[in-house]
């Protein structure tokens, strides 16, 4: 299939790319500084690991899609490699979900990676599987891939720089929207107050994706959540994909 | 026979500057391409060419106009099937080597299999790049990335072939194996359209031509239909007249010591300068007819317009 | 041309924009559901970052006033959520305001609010007492602080023996107010250290500028005498019911019998008031109504 093919040579040139390695490098460090900071801070030293493990391997994941993924399109685009590629028989959506497929690939291989540095310094400390934290990896691989496809959007028509820009602050905004949340509650009832409700619903809420409190404090986790978080995560994906693909498909390649 | 490729008054324009203000690239282009035939798109830099190309690629979207490739709309996969593209500097991925470059695109044009792997040694066969297979692309010369790009363009063996610049670039060997390898596409019954302003090569190869200056056709034909077979002067090189006897003949240029360039417009007094070198004991080195070139032509039609 | 062009891709426009509807309506219709399951949340659960003890100085990299500041104002954050489990509550108090004394011993507001915390709050005074005890200890100059302490043992303890002692320290730094002294006063008073309480009140009546301050002083003079009379008739009126078995008719009957050299008139020289039937001797005068 295309898309495949596409996806392949994605993942095939992603994966090369140095700056992955460096991010991976940090993510691995930050991991391990945990086993210090757990010595000098007063929590219990497995939960500070998970805790600090898990936030990494967030914000790292989310770093590794950002600067990728903002490149993905805008350097076929500045390179000209595009025009060869556009005149096969292809459709332009194919394009876009192959590479979007292909970056989803090499983010999962260095998801893997950083979750097994995990997971050896969590067995090294427990001597046990906590499958709990596999469930939350799960949940931050479907996080990546949201923030992946709104890089990849704003890369079919912004530059790197101000793509990675935007991509971070939904990354922020998707994390902070409880703030929107507690600020309703202080809205008295109205226009206004129906306005903020839609606002908040609308905006991305990134923080379905984070069980970190459940799985450090080994709180009770419903499937009902891990169910309605999974779609949550596939709707809005396609929903940005969809985006993406309307801006895409009408584009002048000058 | 349908046309192989037929535009009807293509528009273009592009919004640009700050204003976003309307600039106008194309202004009613119509042409067609008859299949198996060599067709020349000429113009000046800026006249419009590669818009015109990347329309019918669907990289860009006309404004008003209508473009149709075997009788189908341009857009529709089963039309792009059948062509072929060459870009103009072509650049292709850089962590690809040759093979798998050529793999990758096999892929799209949803080659089988099986015959993927055949298909490219056949291809780097043809453009002579065997030996360079698993070379990074990153690590080619601008002539070979030119070959390599001749081969993705004629992977899914093509019935028209679309060039952009296809010789910008070349050294003069590379010109000709170039040159050599569009006259054999023709041979094998493809079309190939042809967008340069290298206008030596394109006399020697093209059968029709179309000149395009500032978004509008203003010559299109036959190369014979163009330009006048008339003798526009004759270059004598000789030796052994005076600069005094030669004056009334023509212009004179000096040239090497002894011998003189002379320019002759008029035909009769080719004659009569050639019986002169013979009582003077002369010596005629060279005398070449000039006709009209395609660039004579093509300086001719933009001055103009 | 332009229009049936879009005939073409307009088709499929509108299924697009139908499906990027749908699509944004399903993760709306999610978000809702989602909102509906409860997660239980850990307030302060960030507690587990404060630094401990050890290695204090490698958690600072030489910005220790910085991260004093950082984790003051995430005390008081925290502190303010009342929805943290109590037990656990104040567990951490006494370790997070000493982590902050030793990163910036010189930031003062902690130790006013982490004693305020300890005795209000955690309702612990002596942890109160020991931070404003490290206050002091680092702030040698700062009344303020066996000041407060002072008053927390005074109000919320009612350990006037403590009181007197922290206003002591108090009053004798430079800088301290005046009224620190009759607080002194007044705490030995409250502790029945007479002696110290009467010395004091002199002092400050010699010492008074103004009428009011004399006022004050001379009706606590006043208490202190009556305090100093009424424990002494007492004491007389217990040793004659020891020896006859029943309390004096009058105060006279004291001296006549020998336990007592005269009877003290009050400070303003009158009689105090006895009640034979109790044996309660009071002043006669209320020392505020003077």
């Amino acid at each position: 299939m295309r898309i495949i093919a596409i996806a392949l040579n994605t993942f095939r040139e992603t994966i090369r790319d140095r700056i992955l390695y460096l991010l991976l490098f940090f993510a691995a460090a930050t991991i391990i500084f945990s086993r210090f900071l757990a010595l000098i801070t007063v929590g219990d030293r497995v939960k500070i690991i998970k805790d600090v493990g898990l936030a990494s391997i967030s914000l790292f994941g989310a770093l590794m899609a950002i600067v990728i993924g903002t490149q993905l399109v805008y350097k076929e685009i500045d390179k000209k490699t595009i025009f060869a590629l556009l005149s096969k028989p292809i459709h332009r959506y194919q394009f876009l979900l192959g590479k979007f497929l292909g970056l989803a690939l090499t983010l999962l291989i260095l998801l893997l990676l950083m979750s097994l540095i995990f997971l050896v310094l969590v067995f090294l400390h427990t001597s046990q599987i906590d499958w709990n934290l596999l469930k939350a990896i799960y949940l931050i691989f479907l996080e990546l891939l949201l923030i992946t496809s709104v890089a990849i959007l704003f890369s079919c028509f912004s530059t790197p720089i101000l793509s990675s820009i935007f991509s971070l602050s939904f990354y922020l905004v998707g994390h902070l929207s409880w703030g929107l949340e507690t600020l309703i509650q202080k809205i008295e009832a109205g226009p206004q107050r129906v306005l903020a409700q839609v606002l908040y619903l609308l905006i991305p809420d990134l923080e379905n994706f984070n069980i970190k409190t459940e799985v450090v404090h080994n709180l009770p986790l419903s499937s009902q959540f891990f169910f309605f978080s999974t779609l949550y995560g596939v709707f809005y994906t396609l929903f940005v994909l969809t985006i993406a693909f309307l801006i895409f498909r009408k584009r002048d390649f000058i | 026979m349908a046309a192989v490729l037929k535009i009807e008054d293509l528009h273009k324009s592009f919004k640009t500057g700050f204003l976003l203000r309307k600039k106008k690239i194309l202004k009613g282009i119509s042409l067609t391409v008859e299949e198996g035939e060599i067709y020349g798109y000429l113009g000046p830099n800026g006249a419009g060419k590669t818009t015109t190309l990347k329309c019918i690629l669907g990289l860009l979207f006309p404004e008003k106009g209508k473009i149709e490739l075997f009788g189908l709309p341009h857009h529709s996969p089963r039309a792009k099937e059948r062509i072929g593209f060459l870009p103009e500097n072509p650049y292709f991925y850089e962590h690809l080597t040759a093979s798998e470059f050529l793999k990758f695109y096999g892929e799209l044009s949803l080659k089988k299999r099986k015959e993927l792997t055949s298909r490219v040694k056949e291809l780097l066969h043809l453009v002579g790049l065997e030996e360079w297979a698993n070379l990074p692309l990153r690590k080619f010369s601008r002539g070979m990335l030119q070959r390599i790009g001749f081969a993705q363009a004629l992977f899914n063996e093509p019935s028209l072939v679309l060039l952009d610049e296809p010789l910008g670039g070349l050294d003069p060997l590379g010109r000709k194996e170039m040159r050599d390898i569009i006259v054999r596409l023709k041979k094998e019954g493809k079309t190939v359209f042809l967008s340069s302003h290298i206008l030596q090569d394109i006399e020697m190869i093209c059968d029709r031509v179309a000149i395009v200056v500032n978004g509008q056709i203003i010559n299109q034909g036959t190369l014979h239909d163009l330009i006048s077979e008339k003798i526009l002067f004759t270059e004598i090189i000789l030796s052994g007249l005076t600069a005094k006897e030669l004056e009334g003949f023509g212009e004179r240029f000096s040239f090497l010591g002894e011998k003189t360039l002379l320019k002759v417009f008029e035909e009769e007094k080719i004659e009569k300068i050639m019986n002169l070198v013979q009582k003077r004991k002369g010596k005629i080195h060279s005398l070449i007819p000039r006709t009209q070139t395609l660039e004579d032509l093509f300086i001719g039609m933009v001055q103009k317009g | 041309m332009r229009l049936s062009f879009l005939k073409e891709k307009g088709f499929s426009s509108i299924f697009l924009v139908l499906f990027l509807l749908l699509m944004c309506g399903a993760y709306v219709a999610t978000q809702l559901k989602i909102e509906q399951i409860t997660r239980q949340k850990i307030p302060g659960s960030s507690i587990i970052y404060i630094p401990s003890g050890k290695y204090l100085k490698f958690a600072t990299f030489g910005y220790s006033s910085f991260l004093a500041d950082l984790i003051y104002l995430w005390a008081i954050q925290y502190y303010s959520t009342y929805t943290i489990s109590p037990e656990d509550r104040y567990k951490y108090l006494d370790h997070i305001f000493s982590i902050i004394s030793e990163l910036d011993p010189r930031y003062l507001d902690p130790y006013d609010i982490g004693a305020l915390i300890a005795v209000y709050e955690a309702r612990d005074p002596d942890l109160g007492f020991k931070i404003l005890d490290r206050g002091l200890e680092k702030n040698p100059e700062q009344w303020i602080f066996p000041f407060e302490a002072g008053h927390y043992a005074h109000l919320v303890k009612k350990n006037y023996k403590i009181a007197q002692e922290y206003y002591k320290k108090a009053m004798e730094i430079e800088g301290a107010p005046p009224h620190v002294k009759r607080l002194y006063a007044n705490a030995a008073y409250k502790a029945m250290d007479f002696q110290t309480s009467w010395q004091t009140w002199v002092e400050v009546y010699n010492t008074a500028e103004d009428e009011r301050t004399k006022k004050i002083a001379s009706n606590h003079l006043y208490q202190v005498k009556a305090g100093i009379d009424t424990k002494m008739i007492e004491e007389a009126i217990q040793q004659f019911k020891a020896r006859y078995d029943r309390n004096p008719m009058e105060l006279n009957q004291l001296v006549r019998a020998g336990f007592l050299k005269s009877i003290p008139k009050d400070f303003d020289g009158k009689d105090y008031l006895y009640d034979s039937r109790t044996g309660e001797v009071k002043p006669p005068t209320i020392p505020w109504k003077r």
